[in-house]
């Protein structure tokens, strides 16, 4: 009987039941069935199948079908409310349960709040323009035989011509960054040295700079007009109305009017410009006239230039290479062609990309690292990961405290989707619980933290692309810590849980021990990440770098009297008390603009010209810096500036073992772009040879360097480089400033410490180390809080066996080592796994930098002892306190 | 008129059950409609109608025996109510005085056709 029954088409059968009304269920499957029966007696199976088919197919109609919404009612308005009820009740219940979770995902969130914030500023940067999408700038890619360069810099034309000759161009615009020079109120002449930067009148246009007062489209059409912003007219004048008042620049003869003052920069912009100046004023200049006239493929222009939408930029970067080939024939091997590269790119994408069209002592725009980005949205992401994970493990582990009441909502008929929303819609109140106080928490801390992050970053003025961000993780989160647990005690059948109150379950154990260790691991893989960096920002602030950084004043040369005295000034200033040697130069090692370098060869040979850097000395550097000369001699009078002094790379490049005067030639220079040639070699004579130091930024290798003498053809002095005594340093900062200021009257005194220069190298490294840091203590806070309950929980399961071992005669250590095993062996399995990562991770990170820390072993052993510690102490203060409970109180009632 | 509503298929199955007296269920109705009418139905005709005229207060429904070839399930048996008889009632006096009120001519006409 029951084979004919099962015979009837089972598909039909379990579509039938699907879609059934449940409550005509019942009578309509035995109509079915019966009919079925019949049939099969009387036309055979084939028949009555089809039959059946037909009946179940014709019985899909409203009013059988079961009606949706008669369940969501019940559902969304006060199943819901009996959700928020029982899980707030459950909360309230079990509060070191409640306190543990919560703690563990608010710490989780507010770490990443914070860093996403970070993350979200710096992948939006100049984003305030209402173009953006559409704004590109113009990078130059050129190639002389073999040699490329890729400098974000074009010439004049292109930018004019590309305006009428390319439809899709919209506007265009031009920027430069001629200098620097002493910027002063006529009626108040106290002199600011500033950058110099010169825009066209489309500048304002084009970008949303936003003017607090002046009109954007007439600002910078005048000759003779500058824009100024806020900082800057409130050091100049003490206030921001200033429209209309004019300023000079010391090496402009005529003063200026300002047409518009600026709103400053957002920090997410890369833009730092805080004057600009009309281009129109150096229209009448012959330089400028020459540039108008035929300049197509220079370098000296800042070229930005808005497509129309939709175009595509790639093809536009096409004709405007045709466009200036057309017009202008490079020299024989070299190749030229254009690219237009997004304005969004600007901040994290220009690592190979010179900055050009600019002076090389003005500061080139700040650049983002890419690589650091992905590091912190990893690091958020895995703090996020970990909190979520503890509201797994404590929620499973507890389960037992539940059973009763799942029990008990089965039996009454609760079905397994149900339990699976209760359990889900908990973990959302608890993750949106921590939601609500992690952003407290987080705009509590902000402001210090934009203060060491060097940001200005708000919670509350944010894209509202963050928001949605940050919500969708949070609910995702919620989601992914509350399954598991909702599909493990949705499992149980009602049976079993309410006659055994037990749960026989050994998966959910394995997943807990999996995830506990996964959370090590990356505890792990963050304590050697921090201790790598944290060794190797310390191994770069500390390492020997061949000259002597400490008490070292530099003093720029602004003015051409400081400049043109420099002997009158320098025997001034030694003879200052605490002065212990001057030295002026064009570079000081540890420079942060721009070095010149040369081409170089041995004359007479038909080497290939090598590139090297050039700075220009005096005979006092040596002392000064305490540079050690290996070979040869040191620069003694004015006749030696013809002489050169070489470090050791630049020997090894020019093939020379001894210096004996040995004459080599310099054809052409860079001063940071590309190489012109001299109007006349300069051939001088290798009359030493330097023990290398560190010139540049650690990132970077030594360099071949030559020292030419301080009267050299090609780089003038910038600098004097003051050795001082430590003590009272203002008061010898004061008599500094007496002598600069008495040689020339409009000399700003500029100064910066050497070693403070220097440690700004690695400034970014310090934050970045900081809040990695941060974030390791903060995944290791949360992991510990998770331990801490899972230990709770394991303890109090044993509590029984505990007591009867005690009575048999077990020692308290031997008890807590019992109780403290397992989670030894989760942090000893996480480091196995933990190591090789954080191994390939480090070295693959310290490969940024020329010269770096090793990764030693002792790194691995440091931070797995830490971890095994923090694990030991978290779950040995629960083993111990069960190891020393009386033994009556856990088996008096049974 | 909106008292007693009874549509042509609901008329049916209501005069069937009544004819089946006590021992209507679906399958039994279904059977006897198709062997006295001629005509098939489909269970999905016959429950929609069912529910219906129950939910009209038509009908009364109560849970018989469950047999083998049902697979187990139970039957479920309908008897018309004291509102089911009046509404069959109305249906039928509504329609013999429409009959009444043809002329007789109607008929001879068409018998001429």
């Amino acid at each position: 009987m029951s084979k004919r029954v099962t015979s009837a088409p089972r598909l039909f059968l379990r579509f039938f039941r699907w879609y059934c009304d449940p409550k005509m269920h019942g009578y309509i499957e035995g109509d079915l069935m019966e009919a079925y029966h019949a049939r099969l007696i009387k036309y055979g199976k084939r028949k009555a199948d089809m039959q059946f088919i037909v009946d179940v197919l014709l019985l899909f109609r409203p009013g059988i079908i079961r009606s949706k919404s008669e369940y969501r009612n019940l559902n969304s308005a006060d199943m819901i409310k009996s959700y928020f009820k029982t899980g707030v009740r459950y909360l309230w219940r079990s509060k070191l349960h409640s306190i543990l979770n919560i703690t563990g995902l608010t710490f989780g969130i507010v770490c990443f709040l914070l860093i996403d914030l970070y993350v979200f500023d710096e992948l939006t940067f100049d984003q305030q323009h209402t173009n953006a999408e559409r704004i590109y700038r113009v990078v130059e890619h050129k190639n002389v035989r073999g040699e490329a360069t890729t400098i974000a810099a074009a010439g004049f034309k292109l930018a004019e011509e590309s305006k009428t000759s390319i439809p899709e161009v919209e506007s265009t615009t031009r920027m430069q960054r001629i200098g620097r020079a002493n910027l002063v109120d006529p009626e108040n002449p106290v002199p600011f040295q500033e950058d110099v930067t010169i825009a066209d009148e489309h500048f304002l246009e084009l970008f949303d700079f936003p003017l607090i007062s002046g009109d954007k489209h007439t600002a910078l059409k005048q000759p003779a007009s500058i824009i100024i912003n806020e900082d800057l007219a409130m050091r100049i004048f003490g206030r921001t109305d200033v429209m209309g008042k004019s300023l000079e620049f010391s090496f402009l003869p005529l003063s200026l009017k300002i047409t518009g003052i600026l709103k400053n920069h957002p920090r997410n912009s890369s833009f730092n410009f805080n004057s600009v100046m009309s281009e129109s004023t150096a229209h009448n200049s012959d330089w400028f006239k020459q540039l108008m006239g035929s300049d197509w493929a220079s370098n000296a222009f800042s070229v930005y230039v808005l497509l129309t939408p939709h175009s595509n930029p790639d093809s536009v970067s096409k004709k405007m290479t045709r466009l200036v080939l057309s017009n202008f024939k490079p020299d024989e091997g070299t190749k030229l062609s254009y690219s237009l590269q997004p304005l969004k790119d600007l901040h994290l994408k220009s690592a190979n990309i010179i900055d050009g069209a600019r002076n090389p002592n003005v500061e080139g725009i700040p650049q983002g690292n890419p690589l650091y980005i992905t590091i912190f949205s990893f690091a958020a992401m895995f703090v996020l990961l970990i909190a979520g994970i503890n509201y797994t493990n404590l929620t499973t582990a507890r389960a037992s405290s539940r059973i009763k009441e799942i029990g008990v909502r089965k039996a009454i008929g609760a079905t397994r989707s149900n339990l699976i929303r209760q359990f889900l819609f908990e973990s959302w109140l608890t993750t949106g619980i921590a939601f609500v106080l992690a952003i407290v928490v987080a705009s509590l801390v902000l402001p210090s933290f934009n203060q060491f992050a060097h940001k200005q970053l708000s919670l509350f003025a944010v894209d509202y692309r963050f928001w949605a961000y940050a919500i969708g993780a949070v609910v995702i989160i919620g989601l992914l810590a509350g399954s598991y647990s909702a599909l493990l005690l949705s499992r149980f059948r009602p049976v079993s849980l309410l006659k055994g109150l037990k749960i026989q379950s050994t998966g959910d154990l394995s997943v807990r021990k999996v995830l506990v260790v996964f959370q090590f691991t990356i505890c792990i893989v963050m304590i050697i990440g921090t201790i790598v960096l944290l060794l190797q920002v310390r191994y770069l602030n500390n390492t020997d770098l061949g000259f002597n950084k400490d008490l070292m004043v530099v003093i720029d040369v602004n003015t051409g009297a400081a400049r043109t005295n420099f002997e009158v000034i320098k025997d001034q200033m030694s003879k200052v008390a605490a002065v212990k040697s001057v030295s002026v130069t064009s570079r000081v090692p540890g420079e942060w603009k721009s070095f010149r370098t040369v081409r170089i060869s041995g004359e007479g040979t038909t080497d290939e010209q090598r590139v090297s850097y050039l700075i220009g000395a005096d005979k006092d550097f040596m002392t000064t810096f305490e540079v050690t000369l290996l070979q040869g001699r040191n620069f003694r009078e004015a006749y030696d500036s013809s002489n050169i002094i070489i470090n050791e790379t630049a020997a090894r490049m020019l093939g020379i073992t001894e210096a004996s005067e040995q004459t080599v030639e310099i054809a052409s220079v860079s001063p940071g772009g590309a190489f012109e040639t001299l109007d006349v070699p300069f051939k001088p004579r290798v009359i030493g040879i330097v023990k290398d130091f560190h010139f540049q930024s650690l990132r970077d290798k030594i360099q071949p360097l030559i020292i030419a003498y301080n009267q050299n053809p090609i780089h003038v002095i910038d600098y004097y480089s003051v050795k001082i005594a430590p003590t009272d340093i203002p008061g010898t900062l004061e008599k500094l400033k007496g002598i600069m200021v008495n040689s020339d009257q409009r000399d700003p005194f500029e100064y910066h410490f050497l070693d403070e220069q220097l440690a700004l190298f690695y400034v970014e490294d310090e934050r970045r180390q900081t809040l990695l840091g941060w974030t390791a203590f903060a995944t290791i806070f949360i992991a510990c809080l998770g331990l801490f309950g899972l230990a709770t929980y394991s303890t109090e399961q044993r509590v029984k066996e505990i007591g009867v071992r005690k009575v048999l005669g077990a020692t308290i250590p031997g008890l807590v080592s019992l109780l403290s095993r397992d989670f030894l062996k989760f942090v000893l399995i996480a480091s196995c796994i933990a190591f090789p990562i954080a191994w390939w991770a480090t070295h693959r990170w310290l490969q940024e930098y020329a010269y770096h820390i090793e990764v030693e072993w002792w790194i691995f052993v440091l931070a797995g002892a830490l971890a095994t510690g923090i694990a030991l102490l978290t779950v040995s203060y629960q083993a111990i306190k069960t190891a020393f409970s009386n033994p009556v109180d856990s088996l008096r009632s049974e | 008129m909106k008292k007693y509503q009874l549509g042509e298929f609901e008329e049916i199955v209501i005069l069937t059950i009544g004819i089946l007296n006590n021992r209507a269920y679906s399958v039994s109705i279904k059977d006897e409609i198709e062997s006295r009418l001629s005509r098939t139905v489909s269970f999905g005709a016959l429950h929609t109608a069912l529910k219906r005229l129950e939910e009209k207060g038509y009908l009364k429904s109560f849970v018989g025996e469950s047999t083998d070839e049902r697979a187990g399930r139970p039957r479920q048996y309908f008897e018309i109510t004291a509102m089911g008889k009046k509404a069959m009632r109305y249906t039928k006096d509504t329609r013999d005085e429409l009959w009444k009120a043809i002329p007789k001519t109607v008929w001879q006409a068409n018998l001429t056709c």
